[in-house]
């Protein structure tokens, strides 16, 4: 016992983050347990209907799908093109407002003016009900909308590369940031210019939208899962590609190593224009997918989540693919569960507590150092 | 690490006939194993006296013929009129101390360097100026030194990125480079990462093999192996040359490179010195005392 209880000293010793990590996150669970039981103890307890803790962790996982899919592209670049890429949140915005404009058009065509329509409202020119855009209504719209953000943000992706980065190829990982957050600030505000400033909503709300309730009394409602069904999908459809086709082979070759991939003869240059084109359609998708769950759009949204796309990925493991995911999951359900303990007004600060936490503990994030890409 | 039994040349002469060291010791690497006298200046190696060829360029066919060779990275230059050839199917090693730019050429070959004048021309076209992947197309396989398998990669994909060039992956290659090296076949699905120094090399020739180049260029292939694998890397060196393929090698271990290869080159500060077969060049006394360590 003795060697057992010195041993448990030492660790604790050697790595006092731990402990504090092991021992705060036990004290979480005893309280969530007391809460659950509605048992109060002095400054623990109190009461959290399961209901409320399911609803939480299913936004969280909603919230973590759309974080994970745009922080896929994020890292990607990182990866592959060694930067940290400020103007993806950017991307995301400009997914957004490409992919509802196509969708509004063909909710809305011949019911609202075209102008409208393609500006996804633009000062207020028509109501959401006008447009009419859902799931359960119009899915050809929502669909088509998704796949426009997806293509158009991906030809963004790739005119930003040859007009910004690619010339600066050679750079240091630095300069190409500083780079991104100018590319960053061009993209957001063309978007001001181009649908304007006003926060608006975007999804029409239909009757019976409800779908499912889950075991936990869970409310599931359409546009939640559509984003389940279209980010798994992506998600499975990335992997897919990565492990199992000669591209995907090639990208993460090159995360590995880039200068053997040169002189194994893979083309870097193509490469590198997949890399955007994947990673540059998935963050328009995931900005898409965005606004279909919160209903509301606004120019600098993307720039907004870009930091929780970062904590994302950052967690997960900078450079990794699937760490992303892991990662966005993880700050998605942070994100909505610690509502149970702070004011909702703080969530961001404990999602960002929980990749402080995992810097502290595991620099390299969960799946850094396991596999790139 | 080959400044330890390199030491700096002190007072070698250009010419090697002008060689008037005591030939005391030449005799006991004469009974080396007699390989086909390639170039022209081969002197074969006697009791009395042996001296190393300085004629560096090769009188018949070459499949790579480097001339006048001047590189380096950016402004710096290593290189300077280096003459250097490869005959088909032959066995070449670059010896000499650190910093004369053995690995240089190599990289210069394969278009990795900053290419300032002289030519390299491979079966008859001129490749200089060209990029790895259009030189990989030539014919040219190259296993770098250090980081040269992708760690997250498969074995077998590992193997299939060496053919990215071309548009459908080559069973029948594949199988013929997991005949060659069979401890691959049953590590085929295995991240390269996970392997040992050794397996990793095999990978990496594995790569450079996967085209069926007609020259492969190798650096320092027995650079972090186990001494007992050493010996083990070189046989299959010998087998791939055996089955056809010109090598051109950069080896740390020069005693045992001169000692297999067909003919050897020493590079000095980023020029040609001496240029002889591997036995001539083992043989000398010069050569022994400034490059083999004695």
């Amino acid at each position: 016992m003795g060697t057992t209880d010195s041993s448990i000293v030492d660790a604790a010793r050697a790595r006092p983050g731990l402990l504090f990590a092991v021992l705060l996150g036990g004290l979480l669970l005893v309280d969530l347990a007391a809460k659950l039981g509605g048992v109060g103890l002095g400054p623990i307890g109190g009461s959290v209907s399961v209901d409320r803790l399911g609803s939480n962790l299913w936004n969280g996982v909603v919230i973590g799908l759309v974080i994970g899919l745009a922080g896929i592209g994020l890292s990607m670049t990182y990866s592959i093109l060694s930067f940290a890429n400020f103007s993806h949140g950017d991307l995301v915005s400009a997914g957004a407002f490409t992919g509802w404009g196509v969708a509004f058009l063909i909710a809305g065509f011949g019911d609202v003016p075209v102008r409208a329509l393609l500006t996804v409202r633009d000062a207020g020119s028509a109501s959401p009900g006008d447009v009419g855009a859902h799931i359960l209504s119009t899915p050809g719209a929502i669909l088509v909308g998704l796949v426009a953000a997806f293509v158009v943000t991906s030809l963004l992706a790739v005119a930003l590369d040859r007009a910004f980065y690619k010339p600066m190829r050679d750079r240091d990982g630095i300069s190409l940031l500083i780079a991104s957050i100018g590319a960053a600030l061009i993209v957001r505000y063309l978007l001001q210019f181009g649908y304007g400033s006003d926060r608006r909503g975007v999804t029409a709300s239909v009757e019976q939208s409800n779908l499912a309730f889950g075991p936990l009394g869970v409310s599931v409602n359409a546009h939640e899962l559509t984003i389940l069904v279209a980010a798994v999908g992506l998600m499975v459809a990335m992997h897919a590609m990565l492990q199992h086709t000669k591209l995907g082979t090639a990208m993460r070759a090159m995360a590995d190593n880039k200068d053997l991939a040169l002189i194994t003869g893979i083309p870097a240059e193509r490469v590198v224009t997949a890399t955007w084109i994947i990673g540059g359609g998935l963050a328009g998708a995931s900005g898409y997918l965005y606004v279909l769950l919160r209903g509301t759009i606004q120019f600098d949204f993307g720039w907004l989540l870009l930091l929780l796309i970062f904590a994302a990925v950052i967690l997960g493991g900078i450079g990794s693919v699937y760490g992303a995911i892991v990662g966005g999951l993880v700050i998605g359900v942070v994100f909505t569960t610690s509502t149970i303990w702070i004011p909702s007004d703080f969530n961001q600060a404990a999602a960002f507590a929980v990749m402080i936490l995992m810097l502290l503990l595991r620099p390299e994030g969960l799946f850094g150092g396991v596999s790139t890409a | 690490m080959s400044a330890d039994d390199a030491p700096e040349p002190a007072g070698t002469t250009e010419s090697g006939s002008e060689s008037d060291a005591p030939a005391t010791e030449s005799g006991s690497e004469s009974d080396a194993p007699a390989t086909e006298p390639v170039s022209e200046s081969g002197d074969s190696p006697t009791d009395a006296e042996v001296s190393a060829g300085t004629d560096h360029a090769l009188g018949g066919d070459a499949i790579l013929r480097i001339r006048d060779l001047d590189a380096g990275y950016g402004d710096l230059q290593i290189l300077s009129d280096v003459v250097l050839d490869v005959a088909d199917e032959e066995y070449v090693t670059i010896v000499g101390p650190n910093g004369a730019g053995k690995s240089t050429v190599m990289k210069t070959v394969f278009g990795l360097t900053t290419h300032m004048g002289g030519t390299v021309e491979f079966e008859g076209e001129p490749i200089h100026g060209l990029a790895p992947e259009q030189i990989i197309r030539e014919g040219i396989g190259f296993v770098p030194q250090n980081d040269n398998v992708f760690p997250g990669l498969s074995v077998r994909e590992n193997l299939e990125m060496g053919a990215y060039i071309l548009d459908e992956v080559p069973e029948a290659q594949i199988e013929t480079i997991y005949d060659r090296f069979p401890i691959l076949r049953e590590r085929s699905e295995q991240k390269a990462g996970t392997l040992s120094g050794g397996q990793r090399q095999m990978v990496a020739m594995g790569r450079a093999l996967m085209l069926d180049p007609d020259l492969l260029l190798l650096d320092e292939p027995s650079a972090g192996l186990a001494p007992d694998l050493v010996d083990d890397m070189f046989d299959r060196i010998d087998r791939i040359n055996d089955s056809g393929t010109a090598v051109l090698m950069v080896e740390q271990n020069a005693k045992e490179a001169l000692r297999r290869c067909d003919r050897g080159y020493v590079l000095v500060n980023g020029g040609n010195r001496y240029t002889d077969r591997g036995d001539v060049l083992l043989a000398d006394e010069d050569v022994r005392r400034d490059f083999l360590g004695g």
